[in-house]
């Protein structure tokens, strides 16, 4: 009797569960492990490659129009930072040679922009703007030994691959993209004069949700950490719309007053 | 053979299945989450400004009803609890809690989102109920289904009431809105995304995307359900609806006055949240003068811990005509 449950049992097994698994147990069965390990682009749970507009649904009189000096709430400021916005002057940034200093990484993705995300390799997503015309790199495959402070920083990228997909099986992957970004150089958080500090990381989640109709929405989950120029993290959300092709991409360089 | 045999088979059997089960709950979003109110914070907190529809793909049927607003209106009882249903809440300036409930065998059958902001809870049955009849029943929370897309929780919510899209300036929204909603969990940050379509109010979906933080310490429940009262005596049995009259109200202008906004940006025309739409009007916007100068008007720093622990010292602004802000908070040394 005890066998015929035991029978039974391992039956069950085979037939319903364990094709799910089969990629794991086959390297306990001694399969032929792949030559070299998949890029980070062949390993990509979500694509993000392609064009994506903002929307400006929120903040709107702060991110799609230059505020007035001084109007800066949202933004968990301090003192020291309430200081030098109170102080904004776009003549002295213009005259510095600094008018994209509202276009570094913290401040960009918040722009009226439009992203043109594509792989420069199979470890880097390339990130492009047509606001400021500013380009971000996402290495999947660590910092670069030496870099100097950039607009743009370091971005060091992984993926969280979730649960629920299809894995390579033909059903939907599902994923998300985490991205760190240091190495900048100061800039503002908001156009008018919002600063941020050297000492700025931010961390970005990016998901995609793709809906019932077809659109896609990228949304980001932003914390910007600037123990200078902050009282608390600057925790925020952003989202852009896939765009069918580059129709609308309209590249104008930075201006550090509009 | 015996019942220890059987046992370990048993558990073999219970561990492999387990790696073998599709995921349906990868991530556990139960919990109390803080707004963290670093997006449209005028709007969240003090309160927004009569005539502010910037960031809104309105319809011009939206646009005509939310211009006949007036702040009286939410004092009549119909409409005290407008501002507490399933889209307000990315506007308001409270957390919430999500829970699940559970079938006797442990399935999750709903997750459930509940706070002050909600005259109604939302639950979002994971059973794979169907929607009921467009004629059934419709609630502030609506009726909602949902599925894990990986580690996101993506509902669709029917069957709302009518409701206030954004408090306080009386966007509206239909009983025939639906909302898609995606909660994704990373870590204590919660962002959540509402897709609001609308048929008659909107001329696009209203996209938000918002982001909680779990507390550890709970939400506070200040009104877990809507309760109405008489706000207004005057109005008490009278059938007098306060409302603007139409093509006439005073505040029409208000954003265009106040921050030289195009008209067309501040009454919410779907052009404005797109790019473009700056570049359409560099060259022509001259943003007003600087927040010291000028006076009143939200237009200053930050307010959130003014004042509380952890505040910074000697941050100042200016509280839309009341005055420059105390230590204690809002309001101290108002003019007016």
């Amino acid at each position: 009797m005890a066998r015929r449950v035991a029978l039974v049992i391992t039956l069950v097994l085979v037939v319903s569960g364990v094709s799910r698994t089969d990629a794991v147990l086959a390297q306990g069965r001694g399969a032929q492990a792949p030559a070299t390990p998949p890029t980070p682009r062949a390993q990509a749970p979500i694509d993000l490659t392609g064009y994506w507009v903002a929307i400006i649904s929120e903040d709107w009189r702060w991110r799609m129009i230059t505020p007035s000096r001084g109007d800066f709430p949202s933004i968990p400021i301090n003192v020291a930072a309430q200081k030098i916005a109170e102080a904004w002057d776009p003549a002295k940034d213009e005259a510095a040679g600094d008018a994209c200093k509202a276009y570094g990484a913290p401040g960009l993705m918040r722009g009226p922009t439009r992203l043109h995300i594509t792989w420069l390799d199979e470890d880097t997503l390339k990130l492009e703007t047509d606001y400021g015309m500013q380009t971000r790199l996402f290495e999947f495959r660590g910092a670069p030994a030496t870099a100097a402070p950039s607009r743009q920083g370091t971005s060091v990228a992984q993926w969280i691959i979730a649960g629920g997909g299809g894995r390579g099986r033909g059903g939907p992957r599902f994923g998300a993209m985490k991205a760190v970004t240091t190495n900048l150089r100061p800039g503002y958080l908001r156009k008018n004069g919002v600063p941020y500090s050297e000492k700025t990381v931010l961390t970005e989640y990016w998901d995609v949700h793709t809906e019932t109709n077809g659109d896609r929405y990228i949304v980001i989950t932003n914390t910007v950490n600037d123990p200078t120029y902050l009282q608390a993290p600057w925790i925020t959300a952003l989202h852009f719309k896939r765009e069918p092709d580059a129709g609308k991409w309209n590249p104008e360089p930075c201006d550090a007053r509009f | 053979m015996n019942d220890m045999t059987i046992r370990r088979t048993v558990l073999v059997a219970c561990a492999v299945l387990a790696c073998a089960l599709p995921a349906s709950a990868q991530v556990d979003l139960t919990g109390s989450y803080q707004t963290r109110m670093y997006e449209d914070y005028i709007e969240r907190g003090p309160g927004e400004f009569m005539g502010n529809f910037t960031g809104m793909p309105l319809s011009d049927e939206g646009r005509a009803k939310a211009l006949l607003y007036t702040s009286n209106l939410p004092s009549t009882y119909e409409r005290q609890c407008l501002p507490q249903s399933a889209g307000v809440f990315q506007y308001r300036p409270v957390g919430f809690r999500v829970w699940s409930e559970n079938s006797p065998d442990g399935n999750v059958l709903a997750w459930v989102i509940g706070g002050d902001n909600l005259r109604n809870d939302i639950r979002i049955w994971m059973d794979g109920r169907p929607h009921p009849s467009p004629n059934a029943l419709h609630l502030a929370g609506g009726f909602a289904t949902g599925k894990w897309e990986g580690d996101t929780l993506t509902a669709r919510i029917t069957h709302l009431k009518t409701a206030w899209i954004r408090r306080g300036v009386g966007i509206p929204a239909s009983d025939d809105s639906v909302i898609t909603l995606h909660m994704t969990r990373r870590d204590d940050l919660l962002t959540m995304v509402t897709i609001q379509e609308d048929p008659y109010y909107l001329t696009e979906p209203h996209v938000v995307s918002r982001v909680w933080q779990w507390n550890p310490r709970g939400t506070e429940f200040d009104r877990p359900q809507c309760n109405t009262a008489n706000e207004i005596p005057r109005l008490e049995d009278t059938g007098i609806v306060p409302h603007q009259t139409p093509g006439a109200n005073p505040e029409e202008d208000y954003m265009v006055r106040m921050f030289n906004l195009p008209k067309e940006a501040a009454l919410g025309y779907a052009e404005t949240l797109y790019p473009e739409y700056r570049k359409k009007i560099k060259g022509t916007y001259k943003p007003p003068a600087d927040c010291v100068s000028r006076g009143p008007g939200y237009c200053c720093g930050w307010i959130e811990t003014q004042g509380r622990p952890g505040g910074a010292p000697n941050l100042t602004c200016n509280d839309g005509g009341f005055g420059t802000l105390g230590p204690r908070g809002r309001r101290q040394g108002a003019t007016n």
